[in-house]
């Protein structure tokens, strides 16, 4: 993130010291860039040539077929759901993530009795892992589970919570928001509690109410954190998979399916190892391209960025 | 005066109300979960369910072991996460000080690189990496999840937290230091690595965060139920025919919850940096 400091600093440092400096300082590096490069750079490249391939698991053979797999994509009419659904998740889970945060940021902020009792608690969901919090869920929303006993003492009758279409979808959405809201919250929390005093004080004086302080101070001096935040819930919107596998496994058909449960569907249930490391391309591309654009847009949006 | 005082304390209910409910909304999955893992089969699948057991049973925790060897698959979990972490720290405090203190020639291309590795989804790459654990004969062994997840995430993820711990430390050590006659590899060992010690135990922390959650790779490498980790072994409790083992499952999610919570309530300060570490900003 400060790059451009990093390497003018460099510059500005007197020569006659720098002896030894770069060999030393690769020194160091190795062993991070000779391990990401031998597992992370061949298994990129690796899964591209993949991608241009069509892979007989049961032979081992593998036969060049050029752009087919990405074509099969194309044509593919599960696509049609699974794509749509993907970017259901990355919206909603980015956004409303980011959100939701933000407000429980602001309510655990005040001064309160006990409310670090309540800052840690929202913090423990994180602690659990994925797959336990999936199979709570699983086992809540299961039919005549707790939820269908809540709803029915109110007179509502058991949804279908896990047969595909919108509720699906929401309900998985609202599994994956609970589970690491809490990471969010306390970035957010300490961006909160660095706001300086005197700012806030100077806002006061100036006559503004606590809803003008928090949209005119409050959120641009916190929006670094705010972005950091928005950066990690896009990112991890990606890989919504326990959910997915372990309460539906993508069905009915591929009604609750998402590109990454495709990727592990085609290349180890179904053995289409080609096909499945297009998706995985796709996949990484997608990520990539949407990191960048919100990464250009952090200048217009978030303040003071150099510092 | 007295109306201002009033919208105050509604004010502060409310705040208490909201509150609760978030709370509960936090709680109550963890809380169903443990109530469910002491009922009796019976109970636990009658409707409407009951809250609280009506009589404590402890027989879905004995199934738990009974099934799976969980002991030996909670170990497993252990030593993964304890050499993942150890791994990341031998390659990442390196590397962190080097990108923040020493600065070679390129040093800002280089953590460029380690930076997208935060983008790289695992199952965009889980593809190549099974098969490259298949020709090194990895397959069914612990090795890839130690060394492919060092490697490609914690290590990256941990540079970038120690880059930016050194950057805060001050530069006059170094240069007083150097003064004093102490070797670039001194300097290093003796004055800036033992300031960073509050980092590294984040830097633990997210390591084993990490490793301890993983479930796709695992599901992938692993296969039999003697080499397996507690995320893949809770999904295992499941009957072919009658589908999941309700207590049984309750019981096992319950006591791999268990540990983690002890951690966090001794170790609270550790554990919320270090799992925030990954999204600080300098």
């Amino acid at each position: 993130m400060t790059t451009e400091t990093a390497t003018s600093s460099v510059r500005r440092r007197p020569p006659g010291r720098d002896t030894g400096r770069s060999p030393f300082g690769y020194a160091l590096l190795a062993p991070q860039m000779i391990g990401f490069t031998a597992v992370g750079a061949v298994a990129i490249i690796w899964v591209i040539w993949l991608s241009f391939h069509h892979v007989n698991a049961l032979a081992g053979t593998q036969e060049f077929v050029g752009l087919d797999n990405y074509g099969r994509i194309l044509t593919d009419p599960s696509m049609i759901t699974v794509l749509p659904n993907t970017f259901f998740f990355v919206c909603v889970l980015s956004i409303a993530g980011t959100v939701a945060a933000l407000l429980l940021a602001l309510l655990l902020n005040q001064t309160l009795r006990g409310i670090t009792v309540f800052r840690s608690i929202i913090f423990i969901p994180a602690l659990v892992t994925m797959v336990a919090w999936a199979l709570v869920w699983s086992f809540i929303v299961q039919p005549e589970g707790l939820l269908d006993a809540l709803l029915g003492s109110v007179g509502i009758d058991g949804l279908p919570w896990l047969r595909g279409g919108w509720l699906t979808l929401v309900i998985f959405a609202v599994i994956q928001l609970t589970k690491n809201i809490g990471i969010n919250v306390v970035i957010l929390l300490g961006a909160l509690q660095s706001v300086p005093q005197e700012l806030l004080e100077a806002g006061r004086i100036d006559g503004a109410g606590p809803p003008r302080l928090i949209r005119s101070v409050v959120l641009p001096q916190i929006s670094p954190a705010i972005l950091m935040v928005f950066m990690l819930t896009v990112v991890g919107s990606f890989k919504v998979f326990e959910i997915i596998l372990l309460l539906t496994e993508g069905g009915p058909g591929v009604q609750s399916s998402v590109l990454s449960f495709e990727v592990y569907k085609q290349g180890f249930l179904l053995n289409d190892i080609g096909y499945a490391s297009a998706l995985a391309v796709l996949l990484f591309v997608l990520i990539l391209l949407l990191t960048a654009v919100i990464w250009q847009a952090r200048k217009r949006v978030v303040f003071h960025e150099d510092d | 005066m007295k109306t201002t005082k009033q919208t105050k304390h509604i004010k502060r209910t409310l705040n208490y109300l909201f509150l609760c409910l978030v709370a509960l909304v936090a709680l109550a999955p963890i809380l169903w979960m443990i109530s469910a893992s002491l009922k009796s089969p019976n109970e636990i699948l009658r409707y409407p369910p009951t809250i609280i057991p009506e009589d404590i049973k402890w027989e879905n925790y004995q199934a738990v072991f009974e099934l799976q060897p969980f002991t030996q698959q909670f170990i497993n979990s252990v030593v993964i996460m304890a050499l993942v972490a150890v791994l990341t720290i031998l390659m990442s405090v390196p590397a962190g000080y080097a990108l923040a203190r020493v600065k070679p020639v390129a040093s800002g291309a280089i953590f460029l690189v380690l930076l997208s590795a935060m983008f790289i989804p695992p199952e965009a790459t889980i593809i190549p990496l099974f098969q490259y654990a298949a020709k090194l004969g990895w397959v069914d062994t612990h090795y890839p999840l130690v060394v492919f997840t060092a490697v490609l995430v914690t290590a990256p993820i941990a540079t970038f937290v120690m880059r930016q711990a050194f950057l805060t430390l001050p530069a006059e050590f170094e240069e007083a230091a150097t003064i004093d006659g102490s070797s670039r590899l001194r300097t290093m060992l003796q004055i800036y690595f033992p300031l960073a010690r509050p980092s590294l135990a984040s830097v633990v922390v997210l390591s084993c965060w990490y490793s301890w959650n993983q479930f796709l790779e695992p599901l992938i490498y692993l296969r039999s139920p003697e080499k397996l980790t507690v995320p893949v072994a809770l999904t295992h409790y499941e009957d072919p025919l009658a589908g999941p083992l309700w207590g049984a499952q309750m019981a096992a999610t319950t006591l791999s919850i268990i540990p983690v919570l002890l951690v966090f309530f001794f170790a609270q300060r550790h554990v919320v940096s270090g799992l925030t570490a990954g999204g600080l900003k300098s």
